[in-house]
């Protein structure tokens, strides 16, 4: 049933270190044992939270370190350590008359209409940037062999100015690394403490900025996260844990400690991935193979498309966006990333007139747990998504957060009325209505188009919905996609980290060879792949895979000649030869035209970059659980819909609906961490693993 | 309609445009378009009025689409299309100002009625001609015009005009692809508004379309009326051709709500290709005023409503038919550094130095490769940006187009040419309190086994970018070749198998006087290399 090796499965634990609550999950298939817990993170020293929080879960199961069969972390620490600039202080290396491609980067203007926008970040300032003589062209023929005196002595000037780690990025190292690795072994051997990155290492890819961003975003965590993740391991094993240790990468597969040291990048998404895991495990789970995962939050919306019990992959991502939300803001990063939209609606988007159009905008600027939404009474005075949603009735103002805190209606009615409602000539309610409205269709538009891209009908897909805010608006976004289904597993807070106990030990690697499909050399894609696979299974290993259940998937992106998009290609072999041609083009032409509806049949084709994507079979885990015994029924509260005006909904326990039960909206169903909304006319039903199933009129 | 609902649908209409231009990025087989997003998608109501545009792409396209559909319906009035038409063309004078841009606009039809139009732009792989050459003396000598034509009724090619058309060019593959693509957009877009208007009852796009018009239009008007009323001018020069310098004189008129850009007193028209249309001239005016008074409303039918141009006709940036206008752009892009010097006085803090990379410089390499195979590669790459009154300028980029830049690698992967350098341009942004953005060296060599064709399109060898407000000038550009000549900088010539072309981008404008400048602000650019020792003394005279 799973990939693992090693001893009897025991207990397994995942922790998912954010940058408030550490949480935690803990699940022994033997003893049928499912708890949560959840921490504040302790930022001066992370691993502090993770052990006791460890401790504490194990102690509440009744077991102790010894019985644990491995831990599985994920952490926003990377994701932190860029976007509050607090990394290494990082040297680089270049090919002489290339020290400014990392600044220069794509020349583009993120924003059209703004004159003075922020350019994106640059890790490493130039006078860290430095050059040495040497030269490979496109075809990893040398052209200007390595000046290695240069080398060490440009090295030595960056340790004189006190670099903490390095990175080396040589023109098409991606093709022929003998450069970078021999500049590798030289430093290595002159400054053997000092980490160092190669680019083609960590991003074999071709595109000289993305690779060597990716190299010194990877150089600028190291440090960092070297330190952290020795220190975590050593602070576990004291109290007694033998089993092991285990990360979560952003494609959402779970790897050793060595590979997250090495390629810390890696992690970047680490946490995100998770939620995309769980996602594809709820779709598993419910016999789902067209899903649109859809995590709403505090400030943001996530949506991730799960086709088949997998999440979709992409190969690059954008890291520390100097305005959040701007494509091409960021930093580029060439890792494999769940491919996840993120946008700024989240329960805590405010809603604001604009003052040019004169129209109301809701988000991206959100009022985030701090002051946080009017309704929390904490000094907020925007009105945001989740104070509309308080105002028509779909939240309990007496039971948010289970009972923990109350809701200030009335503060939230002027508050709208003076912040926008007033401004627009419109009623409270009616202003509330908009608001949610404007939300939804700030989502729906944002999937489509995802989905758009892709060659993707959103009416075929299935939506589960995760998140505090998830649940409430997910029926409405929804019927503006044209869905029929949404599903909303039980426990939205939690959900997410169940991503840690469900996700196979996985990785993926990566070459560039750029070449017409008539003119492929084969040999050379033949010998990428064998070493791409040994490169695996090694890591696969040592992430507790056992060695016959690795399942390779190679892709290849191609694109016509001529063009400047790839799209991913499945290739038929991991060992390809001319007997391949006409598969070849059949499924580039497939693909093709799955994403476009048309094809150029008469263009040439050709190949950029070859992966292998390999992972242990996926892991099964029971969420069954009994129903609280509570009735159900908690009576009815007056709710606005659209198009229904103001009706009376029933309201209903999360925790005592069994599974079989049904029913028909307009319902709330309430649990601890959010309500789910059933619109008139919805039917409802609850499935065996206790989700709600509902089928929209 | 409500205020709410209006918001609602407009974003939904933004998206759709948004979906149409994806689709054509995607499949466009122009790197013109990929790289310099030079590229736009329009949705229009049946009477050719903007309702929403795509958010990338070139800002002043989506400003001409409307124009040019204007013209089809003058052609083809409302009765005569059906579903599945798409009419083109390419004529510079009813377009974006050259043949390379092909503008094709596809009916929109609902329940059986004509409800609206989806247009598209973008820049073709080939039009024949004088590839990207700026010395032709008509428009003839430039390509195969296209006058407005159904490429495609109901759903079926137009065979014969284009096999015409496709015989004219160099990559008639490609050249169809791109058409295709084009259409593809139109499709996703026509689609996407059936769907919108099932979805929200409405029956046509007029109403909510000058509904959403008044919106942009009253914000344009706020904007400009808390500018102080009067009369501001200001003269730019550029080299223009051999002899003939570019004299472009301004003046703007703020008069309440309104505002009138009047370009009378500019250089005549000229024989070479460097003349600008009124509808370049028109687009390249507004877009930098939306830039500093309005930049975060979107666009459609109402936001340039409270502004005029005027050019004289017959000179520059009016030229009479039949003109050649190739290279326009090296004229056009003048405009915003014109109107910011104008304005600058009366709105300081809204405007920018003069950019760099206005115009844009570019090098296309063509010829045969080591395969044998024709390759045509164009280098993209930007000078330095002018100074904003907070920051400097940025460096490497380009305003008010907005042309990004490609990877060396890939560059040098599908052409026979090895680039030994690419950075960053010391000295070249000019001394300011803020900085001018830094331009860039780019030195390449040929190694294809025979001699190739290089095309240059450029300016500022002689006409740096001005300073505002006390700031000093950018660096010039300059054009050389490894045996020490220059070639001439709007040119067609050869080079040879193991030449190296060293091409050095203009720096942008400074902003302010250079002594107000914060000493740890020139020691860190001292330090970085950025200033050199000696370029460090205009700071300090």
């Amino acid at each position: 049933m799973s990939g693992y090796t090693g001893p009897a499965l025991g207990a397994r634990i995942g922790v998912d270190v954010g940058g408030t609550f550490t949480d935690l999950v803990l699940h022994d298939a033997a003893k049928n044992i499912t708890r949560t817990g959840k921490l504040l993170t302790t930022p001066d020293d992370p691993s502090r939270a993770i052990t006791e929080g460890v401790a504490r879960i194990l102690r509440e199961a009744g077991l102790t370190p010894a019985d644990v069969h491995s831990i599985v972390h994920g952490t926003t620490l990377v994701t932190n350590t860029v976007i509050e600039r607090t990394g290494a202080r990082v040297g680089l290396l270049t090919t002489a008359g290339f020290r400014d491609s990392l600044e220069i980067g794509r020349e583009i203007r993120y924003d059209l209409y703004d004159l003075f926008l922020e350019p994106p970040p640059t890790l490493v300032p130039r006078h860290l940037r430095r050059e040495v003589p040497e030269r490979m062209a496109f075809d990893g023929e040398e052209l200007l062999p390595l000046d290695e005196a240069a080398l060490l002595r440009e090295a030595a000037e960056l340790v004189a100015e006190g670099v903490e780690a390095m990175a080396i990025s040589f023109l098409h190292s991606y093709r022929n690394p003998a450069h970078e690795r021999r500049a590798g072994e030289v430093l290595r051997a002159a400054h053997p403490a000092m980490p160092l990155t190669l680019s083609s290492a960590v991003a074999p890819e071709i595109r000289e900025y993305e690779r060597t961003s990716t190299a010194c975003a990877n150089a600028y965590v190291q440090p960092r996260m070297q330190r952290y993740l020795t220190k975590l391991e050593a602070d576990l094993r004291a109290t007694g844990f033998t089993g092991a240790l285990y990360v979560m990468l952003s494609a959402g597969g779970i790897a050793s400690l060595r590979e997250a040291k090495e390629f810390p990048i890696r992690l970047i998404e680490s946490g995100p991935a998770a939620g995309a895991m769980a996602a594809a495990f709820i779709a598993r789970l419910a016999g789902l193979d067209a899903v649109v995962s859809y995590d709403m939050g505090g400030t943001t919306a996530k949506m991730c498309l799960v086709e088949n019990g997998a999440p979709d992959h992409k190969y690059d991502f954008e890291a520390g966006r100097v305005r959040r939300f701007a494509k091409g803001s960021g930093l580029p990063l060439k890792v494999s990333v769940v491919d996840m939209i993120e946008i700024g609606a989240g329960g805590g988007s405010i809603a604001r007139v604009d003052p040019g159009s004169g129209l109301m905008k809701v988000g991206p600027r959100s009022a985030g747990a701090v002051p946080g939404p009017v309704c929390y009474g904490r000094g907020g005075t925007e009105p945001t998504v989740t104070d509309a949603d308080l105002l028509l009735g779909r939240l309990d103002p007496a039971h948010f957060l289970g009972g923990e805190m109350a809701l200030d209606q009335g503060l939230v009615q002027r508050a709208v009325e003076q912040g926008v409602a007033a401004a627009l000539g419109l009623g409270v309610a009616e202003t509330a209505l908009g608001i949610s409205r404007i939300v939804d269709e700030t989502m729906a538009a944002a999937t489509r188009m995802h989905l758009a891209e892709k060659g993707r009908d959103p009416r075929r897909y299935t939506l589960i919905a995760f998140g505090g805010a998830g649940p409430v608006h997910a029926c409405n976004l929804a019927r503006l996609l044209k869905m029929k289904r949404v599903v909303v597993p039980l426990g939205a807070g939690v959900a997410s980290a169940l991503g840690f106990l469900v996700a196979p030990p996985a990785t993926d690697a990566v070459r560039s060879l750029v070449g017409r499909l008539e003119r492929l050399d084969y040999a050379a894609i033949n010998a990428l792949y064998a070493e791409m696979r040994a490169e695996c299974e090694a890591l696969l290993l040592e992430a507790g895979a056992a060695r016959g259940a690795i399942l390779y998937t190679p892709v290849a992106e191609m694109r016509h000649v001529g063009q400047g998009f790839e799209i991913p290609v499945p290739l038929p072999a991991l060992e390809l030869g001319p007997q391949h041609l006409s598969t070849l083009r059949h499924n580039f032409f497939h693909a093709y035209r799955a994403r476009f509806s048309r094809v150029v049949e008469e263009a040439p084709i050709e190949a950029l970059t070859w992966r292998l994507s390999a992972a242990a079979p996926a892991v099964h885990i029971s969420l069954r659980r009994e129903p609280s015994g509570a009735p159900a029924s908690r009576g009815h509260r007056a709710v606005r819909f659209e198009g229904h005006g103001e009706v009376q909904a029933a309201i209903l326990d999360r925790y005592a609906l069994a599974p079989g039960q049904a029913f028909v909206g307009p319902a709330l169903v309430e649990e601890r961490e959010s309500t789910c909304v059933v619109p008139p006319g919805a039917a409802c039903h609850i499935d065996e693993n206790l989700n709600l199933v509902i089928e929209l009129p | 309609m409500d205020p709410i609902t209006l918001e609602v649908h407009w974003s939904r209409l933004i998206s759709i445009a948004d979906e149409a231009a994806t689709a054509l990025l995607r499949t466009a087989f122009s790197t013109i378009v990929r790289e310099s997003n030079d590229f736009a998608t329009v949705l229009m109501d049946a009477s050719g009025n903007s309702v929403s545009e795509n958010t990338g792409g070139i800002a002043s396209f989506s400003c001409i689409l409307p124009r040019t559909t204007r013209a089809f319906l003058e052609r083809f009035p409302p009765g005569t299309w059906r579903p599945g038409d798409c009419v083109i063309t390419n004529d510079p004078w009813l377009a974006t100002g050259h043949l390379p841009d092909i503008t094709a606009v596809s009916p929109i039809f609902y329940r059986g009625r004509l409800v609206g139009f989806a247009g598209s732009i973008a820049h073709s792989p080939d039009v024949g001609g004088a590839l990207w050459g700026a010395d032709c003396q008509e428009v003839f000598e430039e390509g195969v015009r296209i006058p407005p034509l159904r490429i495609m009724r109901e759903g079926v090619w137009n065979a014969d005009v284009l096999e015409m058309f496709l015989a004219n060019v160099r990559v008639p593959r490609q050249v169809q692809g791109d058409l295709e693509a084009q259409i593809t957009a139109n499709t996703v877009c026509a689609a996407g508004v059936v769907e919108f208007l099932e979805d929200s009852g409405l029956d046509d796009l007029a109403p909510l379309g000058a509904a959403l018009a008044e919106r942009t239009d009253l914000a344009m008007r706020r904007a400009i009326a808390a500018l102080p009323d009067g009369e501001y001018s200001a003269v730019q020069e550029a080299d223009g051709f051999d002899a003939q310098t570019t004299r472009i004189m301004c003046t703007v008129r703020i008069a309440g709500e309104e505002m009138e850009i009047d370009f009378a007193g500019t250089s005549e028209q000229i024989a070479r290709g460097i003349n600008c249309v009124m509808n370049y001239t028109h687009a390249y005016s507004v877009y930098p005023v939306k830039c500093a008074l309005d930049p975060f409303t979107p666009r459609n039918e109402g936001s340039y409503r409270a502004i005029t141009v005027r050019a004289p006709a017959g000179c520059i940036l009016n030229p009479a038919y039949p003109a050649p206008v190739s290279a326009r752009q090296l004229t056009g892009h003048l405009l915003a550094g014109a109107i910011y010097r104008a304005l600058g006085p009366i709105m300081p803090d809204r405007i920018i130095a003069d950019c760099g990379g206005a115009p844009t410089m570019r090098c296309l390499f063509s010829g045969l490769d080591r395969h044998g195979d024709r390759f045509s590669q164009v280098l993209f790459a930007s000078g330095g940006m002018g100074a904003a009154p907070m920051r400097d300028g940025l460096p490497t980029t380009a305003f008010p187009t907005n042309a990004g830049a490609g990877s060396i690698e890939a560059f040098e992967s599908v052409a026979p040419l090895v680039v030994w350098q690419k950075q960053f341009r010391p000295d070249s942004g000019g001394a300011g309190r803020m900085r001018g953005g830094l331009g860039q060296v780019a030195e390449i060599e040929v190694r294809a086994p025979g001699p190739l064709r290089l095309s240059l399109l450029s300016d500022r060898r002689e006409h740096p970018a001005l300073g505002m407000l006390g700031g000093a000038p950018g660096a010039c550009s300059d054009i050389r070749m490894s045996d020490g000549t220059r070639p001439h900088p709007k040119s067609r010539t050869s080079i040879g198998p193991g030449m190296r072309l060293t091409m050095s981008y203009a720096g942008g404008g400074g902003y302010g006087p250079p002594g107000e400048r914060d000493p740890q602000a020139l020691a860190a650019d001292i330090r970085d290399g950025v200033v050199s020792e000696a370029g460090a003394r205009a700071y300090r005279a």
